[in-house]
């Protein structure tokens, strides 16, 4: 570990690979952004307001382009609401009219009413330039390694801890 | 006395095997995975039952982990015969050899 | 592979892989099994437009419409392996008054039908989940759960609309959707064409209605008191 800092070419090997991987991993996050049209093409799932179809850690593949049909009901989208953070997935229910002024209304499966409560206050509907993708595809439980290093800091001092043993325990 | 702890610990830790080892550990580990991938899709697929196809799945890594992960003494049948320091070179000479080697 | 870690490291890597790969081939074994939902019968048994709060908590007084259905379909067919839950819905369907191309797609009714390997994760009643493990007994699939049968179902979102005018509405239809929500890879809805081994849903539309005109209050009253369904 060490060492490799005496030897130059060495360490600058090291940070170039470091680098490529970063730069891959960037590069098909923004590719995959390109081809979906959607800010976030893949999200972690985090409430379990879609339950049972969707858990806390699952992964989305978002969709945001209307090649052939308009986004339409029974459709589940990934909606940003106006001034909040935190995206939401839920499913359209009713949607009044065609086009970009379509009046869309959403709920999550799980949920008892309609979303109507979670947008800004005076707004009743959702448009379609409020959607940032609809789900189309699906992989569980991947996600959940993000859920835990962010809800349990003690996770991340444990993984801190075992990376200092494992140098420690190391031989160079 | 800290310090020989420390390298035994090391040791342990290490688990080293020799060049034979490496290779059917390698060997081993692409098999036995890809099989248990099979398994776990055809059992799963003709069952119909997702649930089973995981539980293989999970099983089968976790017995390929433990059984290529130790050092088990059959990955160190073939230790590596070095070959005896050739002519009468001073003891100076051999610790230089071996930092260099570090 | 010279010492434990990176026999650990590299090992993993490969699990990674393989278990990317299954999770491939059990996606797209989804195209292996028919898919063959049918609709016997879908149909309203009653209509009525009333003024009024549509919701406990709305704050506007709007004309809704109450819809009792019937509805008889067997989507048993899409639930394989892979099926985690199927999201059944109703909509109620209209062309808009001013604008031809305009439509108007309102959810009445929906139920979640979960497989026997998600039963766990549904948001259930002690009595429903023992229920459905009973059903289930043990089984990868249950294909009885795919049958549905419904007689005279009450809305469970109240039909509304932005203009807060639903009386006398006309070509207004019910139909069936669905939605398959696999264990891994791409959600599939109700097709309209046929597509390889998966069939469309034929026969899912009911006979196209007009609302009927608003009750007045004494009217409506006497009809929910003895309907006893809303108060």
């Amino acid at each position: 570990m060490l060492s490799s800092l005496g030897n130059p070419r060495q360490a600058a090997a090291q940070l170039m690979n470091f680098g490529l991987i970063l730069s891959t991993a960037f590069m098909m996050w923004k590719g995959l952004s390109v081809i979906s049209d959607s800010p976030s093409p893949i999200v972690v799932v985090l409430s379990g307001s879609m339950e049972p179809a969707f858990q806390r850690g699952d992964l989305l593949l978002l969709w945001n382009r209307n090649l052939f049909t308009e986004t339409s009901v029974g459709e589940i989208v990934v909606y940003n609401v106006k001034d909040k953070d935190i995206p939401i997935v839920h499913r359209i229910i009713s949607k009044f009219g065609t086009g970009p002024t379509a009046k869309l209304l959403t709920k999550g499966d799980n949920n008892d009413s309609d979303d109507t409560k979670l947008y800004t206050p005076g707004q009743n509907y959702l448009v379609r330039e409020d959607i940032i993708g609809s789900v189309v595809g699906y992989m569980p439980f991947v996600g959940y390694v993000t859920i835990m290093l962010s809800e349990h800091p003690w996770m991340k001092t444990v993984m801190l801890g075992i990376m200092g043993l494992v140098v420690v325990l190391q031989r160079e | 006395m800290a310090e020989q702890l420390l390298d035994q610990a090391r040791d342990i830790f290490e688990g080293q095997i020799d060049f034979e080892g490496q290779k059917l550990v390698e060997l081993l580990v692409n098999i036995s995975l890809t099989l248990v991938g099979a398994i776990a899709f055809l059992v799963g697929y003709f069952l119909q039952d997702i649930k089973l196809a995981v539980y293989i799945g999970l099983a089968g890594t976790a017995a390929t982990f433990l059984l290529v992960v130790p050092p088990w003494p059959i990955y160190n049948k073939n230790p590596v015969k070095w070959l005896p320091v050739a002519g009468v070179a001073s003891p100076a000479n051999i610790v230089i050899d071996e930092t260099m080697l570090r | 592979m010279y010492s434990s870690l990176v026999r650990l490291q590299n090992t993993f890597g490969f699990f990674t892989t393989v278990a990317f790969c299954v999770a491939l081939l059990i996606s797209a074994s989804d195209f292996l099994s028919d898919r063959a939902p049918t609709v016997n019968v879908l149909k309203t048994t009653q209509l009525q437009v009333v003024k009024g709060r549509a919701d406990y908590y709305s704050s506007k007084k709007e004309e809704y419409a109450i819809i009792k259905f019937t509805l008889d379909a067997d989507l048993s067919s899409l639930f394989t392996w892979n099926t985690k839950q199927v999201f059944a819905y109703v909509t109620a369907e209209w062309p808009s008054a001013q604008n031809n191309n305009a439509t108007n797609q309102a959810v009445i009714w929906d139920t979640i039908i979960t497989a026997p390997s998600s039963d766990h994760l549904g948001n259930f009643s002690p009595s429903k989940l023992k229920r459905l493990r009973k059903s289930a007994a043990g089984k990868g699939i249950d294909p009885s759960r795919g049958k549905l049968q419904i007689k005279n179902q009450r809305l469970k979102y109240p039909l509304t609309h932005p203009t807060g005018k639903l009386a006398l509405t006309e070509d207004v239809q019910l139909k069936l959707h669905y939605n398959v929500q696999p264990w891994v890879g791409f959600l599939s809805w109700d097709q309209n064409q046929d597509w390889g081994k998966w069939k469309a849903l034929k026969n899912g539309l009911s006979r196209k209605f007009t609302l009927p005109a608003i009750k007045t209050k004494e009217q409506a009253k006497k009809k929910t008191t003895t309907g006893g369904t809303r108060a």
